[in-house]
């Protein structure tokens, strides 16, 4: 459960390789295209398998997984910069994780609408207040109504 | 719930019963006993249930939703963390871990919504306390490798010359057959023939050229800036 172990090599009959701090991060992201309500979308390492995500969730996070799928997506290559080279964008692997024992998951709205309350007295009411000032200073003379300064006397 | 907590009751219940009964000697210990443990609500020491949050737990805290900055303590530091146990920081790893995943997942979403993430500076934190902490732990595992075995180095190794006569460090690597029947070892070079040695000069040549380039640029900056400055000179010590 854990990127890169190359030394010492793994053979037949030695002790196994115990990984006692993962470093594998996932990040839960909101499907794209609506998904089945038991269905949870991850971005998951490249080098993660669907056994060792099956372990990290129950293990780390107590949440029942029924089965996993896996795919890789592909980063677009198709921008160009100035001097016209090829941009890339780095694969990931997406990984759908049906939840076990009949649970549902909903992707919550993380970032709702919040009505801005500025308090009395702080520095943005102040720079508030003073803008507003400025923009009404500003304004043109409603007794020309719109004609332009350059026009008249 | 309802039953452990029942039979929490009926253990405290117990135990104060067998402090009333016993001789004066135990008496008084088990007196102390049962005090100390009734400092403590006696439920609270017996965990039985984990805190059922799951998925959740890949979000931050729902009061924190749509707010424009959280605040955060500062990230652990390498003095901090060679202060604790290693049991304490495995515990404290996969504190991180979570709150890393949690902080991926709300960059992630925030990067789709086109709204700016609340203190994204908490994954910096995050990423280099982790960085941090393997650091103490691998000084830890090196010491402890010095101490047991006396090698210096995880993965051993050795310098060696490739065939252009350059100094390499080799790492040395389990084979899964032995070397002399390994071909693809066999055909790799570890030495250099006479006829490189002219190079070798010519490399050491280069390198101690570029080295006094280096050093004369140094200088030269130093010198310029300190015409340009002289206020700002280092004043000698008397």
């Amino acid at each position: 459960m854990a990127k890169r172990i190359i030394y010492p090599l793994y053979q037949l009959g030695n002790p196994q390789i115990r990984v006692f701090r993962t470093n594998y991060f996932l990040t839960l992201v909101r499907p794209g295209v609506p998904q089945m309500e038991d269905t949870v979308q991850f971005r998951i390492p490249m080098e993660m398998t669907r056994l060792e995500l099956k372990d990290y969730l129950e293990n780390i996070y107590n949440v029942p997984v029924a089965t996993i799928r896996t795919r890789i997506q592909y980063g677009s290559n198709r921008q160009r910069d100035h001097k016209n080279r090829r941009i890339k964008k780095p694969d990931y692997k997406v990984a759908y994780v049906q939840l076990g024992a009949g649970q549902t998951f909903q992707f919550p709205d993380l970032y709702p609408e919040r009505p801005e309350t500025i308090e009395p007295g702080s520095l943005e009411d102040i720079q508030k207040k003073f803008m507003e000032d400025e923009m009404q200073r500003q304004k043109d003379d409603p007794k020309r109504s719109g004609v332009p300064s350059w026009f008249g006397l | 719930m309802m039953a452990m907590a029942a039979l929490c009751r009926r253990f405290s219940g117990v135990l104060r019963l067998a402090g009333v009964a016993s001789s004066r000697l135990t008496h008084h210990v088990l007196q102390k006993e049962t005090a100390k443990v009734e400092a403590f609500p006696l439920c609270a020491l017996l965990h039985t249930s984990r805190p059922l949050k799951g998925l959740e737990e890949f979000f931050d805290d729902p009061k924190n939703w749509g707010e424009r900055e959280v605040k955060s303590g500062d990230s652990w530091t390498v003095e901090q963390l060679r202060g604790k146990s290693s049991e304490d920081l495995h515990k404290l790893w996969y504190v991180m871990l979570k709150e890393r995943n949690m902080l991926l997942t709300m960059e992630q979403e925030a990067k789709r919504q086109r709204v700016p993430m609340p203190s994204p500076e908490r994954l910096e934190k995050v990423e280099k306390s982790m960085d941090r902490m393997d650091q103490v732990i691998q000084e830890r595992e090196d010491a402890l490798r010095l101490l047991q075995t006396g090698q210096e180095k995880e993965r051993p190794g050795e310098w060696r010359h490739d065939f252009l006569g350059r100094v390499i460090w080799y790492t040395f690597r389990e084979w899964p057959i032995p070397w002399f029947m390994n071909q693809k070892h066999k055909k790799k070079r570890f030495y250099y023939l006479k006829n490189v040695e002219p190079f070798n000069r010519l490399r050491l040549e280069k390198y101690l050229r570029s080295e006094n380039r280096r050093k004369n640029r140094e200088r030269n900056r130093q010198r310029k800036l300190l015409k340009k400055f002289p206020h700002l000179a280092a004043k000698p010590e008397s």
